[in-house]
């Protein structure tokens, strides 16, 4: 497959960075208020309310750097697409962002596939998260 | 699209009871509590089994001719027991349902002019529970769905299993 190059937002979890596509991505915010609630909904924190909005937050830290994944600093806020409506979500990353432009590179199937690409910046080599299948894989409803 | 806020009419305000299970907070619309109460009067329920009773209903209560089931909110939102944290202490008596549920305290009425659509990234059985989201300055509060506590089917279990075990009593 030929990639066109695309822009990133490349986001830290512990030691490790992931990188999701700069479209759905709308803001990086300060840490806020995380407020909770009973729900059965898999890897959800609960969720917080900004400028008179309420943003669900999900712990994706969890599947990608597993059980002992740091907490969160900063909130990454990026839009999901639902069949009605598109609705933002919060992502705890545990430090500063950055916006890259790279050509992403397909290695196979030997990543997991919520991974629908991966960006060599440097000597790091970045996975590119696809939210949706990753939180499908917790939540298959 | 942007995340939805319940249509509501010009000028909507609902009136709500707040109140508190196992540490969190909730609301109810108050056009669908008929009284509140302390425990005095609660008998206990045990169906067994056979009956596939909701497992949450725990004691029944008698107002004004009525048999009334009573919902243990905490079990009801899978919640662990209080154990340190305060327990139940009041019972919140549904109108047009032989429904009563079981909350640690009713804390005040409020009115909401807004009611927030849960977010449709909540996936699970709360979709069912709550009718939406309220928000108290940056407090989040969820309104519970009162019709979600028992089904027309759990009604008709619970009543079932009431009958046969007080004809039991009776034996």
């Amino acid at each position: 497959m030929i990639a066109e190059p695309g822009s990133f937002v490349l986001f830290p979890l512990g030691e490790k960075r992931f990188a999701l596509p700069a479209e759905i991505v709308t803001e990086l915010a300060r840490p806020g208020r995380l407020q909770s609630f009973p729900h059965r909904t898999p890897l959800m924190l609960g969720v917080l309310a900004r400028r008179g909005r309420i943003v669900p937050v999900f712990d994706i830290a969890r599947i990608l750097v597993g059980p002992d994944a740091p907490s969160g600093r900063f909130y990454l806020i990026a839009n999901r697409q639902f069949e009605t409506c598109r609705e933002s979500t919060a992502i705890p990353v545990t430090g500063e962002c950055a916006l890259a432009s790279c050509v992403p590179d397909f290695p196979g199937s030997e990543l997991p596939e919520y991974v629908t690409g991966v960006l060599s910046v440097g000597t790091e080599t970045i996975e590119v998260v696809d939210i949706e299948r990753l939180i499908a894989l917790e939540d298959p409803a | 699209m942007r995340q939805k806020q319940i249509a509501a009419p010009p000028g909507f305000r609902e009136a709500i009871i707040a109140f508190s299970v196992a540490g969190f907070n909730f609301a109810i619309s108050a056009a669908a509590v008929s009284e509140i109460r302390g425990l005095e009067g609660l008998q206990s329920f045990a169906p067994g089994g056979e009956y596939d009773c909701p497992d949450s209903v725990r004691y029944t209560m008698h107002r004004n001719g009525a048999r009334y089931f009573v919902v243990d909110a905490a079990r009801q939102f899978h919640l662990p027991p209080s154990g340190a944290k305060p327990q139940p202490s009041r019972v919140m008596i549904l109108r047009l349902a032989a429904t009563a549920v079981l909350v640690d305290s009713t804390d005040r009425m409020a009115e909401i002019s807004v009611l927030h659509a849960l977010p449709q990234a909540f996936s699970g059985e709360e979709r069912k529970w709550y009718r939406g989201l309220a928000m108290f300055g940056d407090d989040v509060v969820p309104v519970v769905n009162h019709l979600s506590f028992l089904s027309g089917s759990n009604l008709a279990a619970l009543r079932s299993a009431a009958l046969q075990l007080r004809g039991v009593a009776a034996v």
